[in-house]
């Protein structure tokens, strides 16, 4: 990363990252523990990033600097390996965190509607963690057979091999609900309460 | 966490590969049934690293639940049928699979303080673009949960719950605290680093002396092991 003395990030950005990536990976993990009803895995990919999206608007308004959403991203990443979702989303996030990066930098990190689109690129993420089911069902399963047939053949029938782009699609769509959600949150609670 | 009570030292690297390589095996179940010795060996290092630091109630806790959680799947497995049975087992999977992760990161988390972290990442020459945040992320959960239960039970009082007269407002009533207070403690913890001289141009020291010793070597071999056999598979 180029970064000229003004724009570089200091601790308080580096910190004030930390603390979104922690309140973002809380409300993950909330919603990944429904993952366990066969029917909830691939509604996850409704889920996170609707919720997401008032975490995600939030720390936007902190961000005004390069670089500051990719670093979520990647934390955001991290925490997902720590838990056992492979090292695929790492992949996938760096390129949805870059993107993400990309979009609102283009608004020159305050237009608020290139923030909501840019948290739709940012929710992108959420498909690492599906990569392996839907590429490579046969090795994913493998690694899920303790789980029991039953549910497998659940799953099986909610994720075939053509649910990978329509998840992409969903996830960028509800990731826009989730920005459009947290931007009039921002605006009833957030900034009344002066954080924001 | 003084310096009496530890009764071995373990460099945070190897606390870093013992998760990571928890997390792939164990929890996310990487190389399938093939796998089975290895992640059998690496549910063992949590209840040893326990072991040691003698938290006996905790071992004997881990040592039920796994027993457990692997008895009724062995049992289940055959037998099961209907929704009931695959709510059980996804109950029984979900025990192995997690607890070993949990356990360790528990370890982890309490064994380690953040300068030993700090010192372990820049060993390592990670940035500090990515140590910083890391480490508050780390420091900070357990504050959030703490916050989010207090502000449930507040919830509870208001009668603010599921299936109480306001459901519908119940996941507001939750997340909207729970962010303002933690951006809030958020801001007072970045004064405080800020003050200690976190944002100053130089570089920093670190006064904790981190280094290899043999139990470092000894837990290097063993996951060195599980990767290469893991990498054979694909031959």
């Amino acid at each position: 990363m180029n970064l000229n003395k003004e724009n570089k990030l200091n601790g308080k950005d580096l910190i004030n990252i930390g603390i979104y990536s922690a309140i973002y990976c809380v409300l993950v993990f909330v919603a990944a523990m429904l993952g366990c009803i066969p029917i909830f895995m691939p509604l996850l990919s409704v889920i996170i990033p609707l919720f997401g999206g008032i975490p995600y608007m939030l720390f936007l308004t902190k961000v005004k600097k390069f670089g500051m959403i990719l670093i979520m991203t990647i934390l955001i990443e991290i925490m997902m390996l720590l838990t056992g979702m492979g090292y695929f989303p790492l992949l996938i996030g760096f390129f949805a965190g870059l993107g993400a990066e990309l979009v609102y930098k283009s608004g020159k990190y305050q237009n608020l509607f290139k923030g909501i689109i840019s948290h739709g690129v940012f929710s992108i993420w959420v498909l690492g963690n599906y990569v392996l089911l839907c590429l490579n069902p046969d090795s994913y399963f493998a690694t899920r057979q303790n789980l029991g047939e039953e549910y497998i053949n659940a799953l099986k029938g909610y994720t075939p091999m053509w649910i990978f782009p329509v998840l992409l699609v969903v996830c960028m769509v509800f990731g826009i609900v989730g920005g459009y959600l947290g931007k009039a949150l921002l605006k009833k609670h957030f900034r009344k309460a002066g954080i924001a | 966490m003084n310096e009496k009570k530890r009764k071995l030292y373990i460099d945070p690297r190897t606390k870093l590969l013992l998760l990571v390589t928890i997390a792939m095996f164990v929890m996310g179940g990487i190389g399938g049934s093939r796998m089975l010795p290895c992640t059998i060996v690496l549910c063992f290092i949590p209840l040893f690293l326990l072991l040691i630091q003698r938290e006996w109630k905790n071992s004997i806790i881990y040592v039920l639940l796994y027993g457990l959680g692997c008895g009724m799947q062995i049992m289940l497995i055959p037998i099961a049928e209907g929704i009931l049975g695959m709510l059980l087992l996804t109950v029984c999977v979900v025990v192995t699979r997690i607890l070993p992760g949990v356990m360790m990161g528990r370890y982890v988390i309490r064994t380690t303080k953040v300068s030993e972290f700090v010192a372990g990442m820049e060993k390592m020459h990670v940035t500090n673009k990515i140590t910083i945040p890391l480490s508050v992320l780390f420091r900070f959960f357990p504050t959030i949960i703490e916050e989010y239960s207090a502000i449930n039970d507040a919830m509870k009082m208001r009668d603010i719950r599921l299936g109480g007269k306001k459901a519908l407002q119940m996941l507001e009533y939750r997340l909207i605290p729970m962010i303002t207070c933690s951006v809030k403690i958020g801001e007072e913890l970045s004064a405080a680093a800020l003050t200690r001289g976190l944002g100053a141009p130089v570089k920093r020291t670190n006064i904790c002396k981190i280094g290899f010793g043999v139990t470092d070597y000894c837990i290097f071999t063993i996951c060195m092991i599980i990767y290469v056999f893991w990498i054979t598979g694909f031959v």
